[in-house]
């Protein structure tokens, strides 16, 4: 449906919640009036938020459309209320210009805003240089591979080097292959009682470490996704005290969760970047509200059942999270901090840090927006999730806010 | 008969003092049993225990099969050499398979931690944890406090010393939580790499670094088994340094009572984490837990299926 008309909806205009008011959406726009006899909704003074913009999309199309493809991301993406995102496949290398022009094929079919990531080196094999250039007038926004650890330093300061003659940025989840040693969890009080095998913080700071090195030697400005623990964050204010371009983001569940959720074994908790403890995690929210942090990402990554159907060390890391980021995190981030810097952390800067513009919510411009009512609990049940999988923490649990439902390219969609 | 608290035996942290006396006492009378010319009870008659073993297990599974025949149960060994798991099935996919062919009990070994949890939460069974990772073996531990008690009366202010590879030892977390529980005071001593770091939750016990100090009070010390795959992982320089240091010799015994009590959950690395003439001298009593280790088997499983029977 393209037209709508929004009865009693509070829409965030200006850095601030309005009073109830009637939005006409025509055509993906705010317009002053709507067709005669345009569907009407009532939201009942729910919150019109601008659409989110989601970091670390991964929606494994095509090599492994067996798991999930592009159709079910989108799906996911508009249940969710999010207009856009910034893709990067852990399992399949964006390595040269066909490999991207390939899935922008399959990504423009959609309609909605997804930013790519090319690799920096063949195959995430930290071996041969991609073509960045190539990538990089292909349309790629920055350079990342995956989720791996470049240990070699020479290549990395190689890869830098070369990539910054594209002046784009780099992206990296920081984390010591050798130091994480097959660690799935934090190592803490928790894993130790356990007797599992654990990641220490180390792994991670000193990981960021080199390649702050790196980038304040080579001028290149680098990216930190799914920042974990306390210690990075200061890593990353003193890099920036000294004039290196950082940025960093939190991953949404790592606002949720800490360390002590391994009790419970439940595959669902074993994600790439491990849960670290409660300190850290109150850490991440003082970053939050310090601005120290970017950008809150969602890190979508679809695990098969029967990947995630086993003991907790055998399990697929990796958790989707599209469908339940807003109303899991909404409640939890305004008690905190402004709704405008929510707004922020969500939507404007993961948007800005893919070169991609924001959404907004402005009378007579385009409106994407996702309906929220914040104080209406939901409960997670398989059937919130598009396509196949159900790789999901939150599963079976209740969120504090419900979506309504979302408003994304001009397309109505009731959740 | 008392019922047990616990439908499972995934571990002993969180098993309760009423719990744990109720095995050790069954575990006793079994023992009498056990020196009888006829060594068998009717208890499990009819009921089918499936021995689900991932890892490589001699005596813990021996142990285990040799108490449900004892019970009189229907044993069936199933490892995962010769299964269907090597094909690619998953553990959901062989419990349930196995438990469609009407089984009772399962005994689990498995290298992750959780596994027995995991596998309750997918089936009807009873599910007894033989080891899962370096997370529990809780059996072991009952035969550890049930042969204290045996030598020593009892568990309640006994001073009780592991020492060894605490970091990656399923014996030592279960022991410890067990032990604690039943009123011992726990000693754990290691090289510094093979302790945990993050002991907060751990806080009921003492951590030493000095094995003379760790062994001097100790009524009773348990020498865990060194890995070999340890020094490979450059967690240790050599067996031999760490003989020099944490094994139990002569020389270390000299610092420790005369009557302690000497204990290894097997196999013994001879020379390595205990002398010879320790492991066979007149304070080991290494034999005492093998045949202890039936009858706390025996007790776990005719408890848990007592248990079932009677709800």
């Amino acid at each position: 449906m393209r037209n709508l008309v929004l009865n009693n909806v509070r829409p965030f205009v200006n850095g601030k919640f309005d009073n109830p008011t009637k939005m006409c959406l025509v055509d993906g726009a705010w317009a002053d009036s709507a067709p005669e006899g345009t569907q009407e909704f009532d939201a009942k003074g729910s919150l019109a938020i601008p659409a989110l913009f989601g970091l670390g999309l991964d929606f494994k199309e095509p090599l492994r459309d067996d798991i999930y493809t592009f159709k079910d991301g989108v799906d996911a993406m508009r249940r969710g209320g999010f207009y856009g995102g910034l893709y990067e496949s852990c399992a399949n290398a964006i390595d040269d210009s066909l490999k991207l022009s390939a899935i922008q094929q399959i990504s423009a079919k959609y309609g909605l805003s997804i930013a790519f990531l090319g690799a920096f080196s063949n195959g995430y094999q930290c071996k041969d240089l991609s073509e960045m250039v190539e990538l990089a007038q292909s349309g790629a926004i920055g350079f990342g591979d995956g989720n791996q650890d470049c240990s070699r330093s020479r290549f990395l300061r190689l890869a830098m080097e070369y990539g910054s003659m594209t002046g784009k940025r780099f992206f990296f989840m920081p984390l010591d292959d050798s130091l994480r040693h097959h660690g799935l969890v934090h190592e803490g009080c928790y894993a130790d009682t356990l007797g599992m095998k654990a990641i220490p913080r180390v792994a991670e700071t000193i990981a960021a470490f080199r390649i702050l090195e790196m980038a304040r030697f080579l001028k290149v400005p680098v990216h930190f996704k799914q920042v974990s623990c306390g210690e990075t964050l200061r890593l990353i204010e003193d890099a920036r005290k000294i004039g290196v371009d950082v940025t960093c983001d939190v991953d949404i569940y790592h606002l949720l969760f800490d360390d002590s959720c391994l009790f419970n074994l439940d595959s669902n908790y074993n994600v790439p970047m491990p849960f670290r403890s409660a300190e850290d995690r109150e850490a991440l929210w003082k970053g939050l509200e310090s601005g120290v942090v970017n950008a809150i990402s969602i890190n979508h990554d679809p695990v098969l059942r029967q990947d995630k159907e086993v003991n907790f060390e055998d399990a697929v890391p990796g958790a989707i999270s599209l469908e339940v980021a807003l109303p899991a995190l909404w409640k939890s981030l305004c008690g905190r901090l402004s709704a405008a810097r929510a707004v922020e952390l969500l939507s404007t800067a993961p948007a800005q840090l893919a070169g991609v513009a924001p959404a907004e919510i402005r009378k007579g411009s385009a409106a994407n927006l996702v309906l929220l009512d914040p104080d209406t609990p939901t409960e997670v049940t398989p059937s919130m999730f598009a396509g196949q999988v159900r790789n999901c923490p939150l599963l079976g649990q209740k969120l504090p806010s419900k979506i309504l439902g979302t408003y994304l390219g001009g397309l109505w969609t009731e959740v | 008969m008392s019922a047990l608290e616990i439908k499972h035996l995934f571990g002993l942290r969180g098993v309760s003092k009423h719990d744990i006396r109720l095995i050790l006492d069954n575990a006793k009378q079994f023992r009498e049993i056990l020196e009888r010319p006829v060594k068998k009870v009717p208890s499990l008659r009819g009921m089918t225990v499936v021995n689900l073993f991932f890892e490589n297990s001699t005596r813990t599974r021996t142990s285990f099969e040799l108490a449900e025949k004892r019970l009189s149960a229907d044993t069936v060994n199933f490892t995962s050499s010769n299964s269907s798991v090597k094909k690619g099935e998953t553990l959901v996919d062989t419990l349930r398979n196995i438990e469609a062919m009407k089984i009772d009990i399962v005994v689990v070994r498995h290298k992750g931690t959780g596994v027995p949890k995991f596998l309750a939460d997918n089936s009807d069974a009873i599910i007894v944890n033989a080891g899962d990772g370096a997370h529990e073996h809780p059996t072991q531990a009952l035969l550890d406090m049930l042969t204290i008690e045996e030598k020593l009366g009892t568990l309640e202010g006994k001073n009780v010393t592991i020492v060894g590879d605490i970091r990656h030892s399923r014996v030592a977390r279960s022991n410890l939580w067990g032990m604690t529980t039943m009123g011992a005071h726990v000693t754990l001593c290691g090289p510094s790499t093979l302790v945990p770091r993050n002991t907060e939750l751990m806080d009921k016990v003492t951590w030493e670094s000095d094995v003379k100090k760790a062994v001097k009070d100790a009524d009773a010390i348990i020498a865990l088994r060194l890995q070999k795959e340890r020094m490979d992982d450059a967690l240790l320089p050599s067996m031999r340094e760490y003989r020099n240091t944490f094994g139990i010799t002569h020389e270390l015994l000299e610092c420790a009572k005369d009557k302690v009590l000497i204990m290894h959950p097997g196999p013994i690395n001879r020379g390595v984490e205990l002398d010879s003439e320790i492991a066979d001298g007149d304070n080991s009593v290494i034999l005492n837990q093998v045949t202890n280790g039936v009858a706390v088997r025996m007790a776990v499983l005719y408890l848990l299926a007592g248990g079932r029977a009677n709800a």
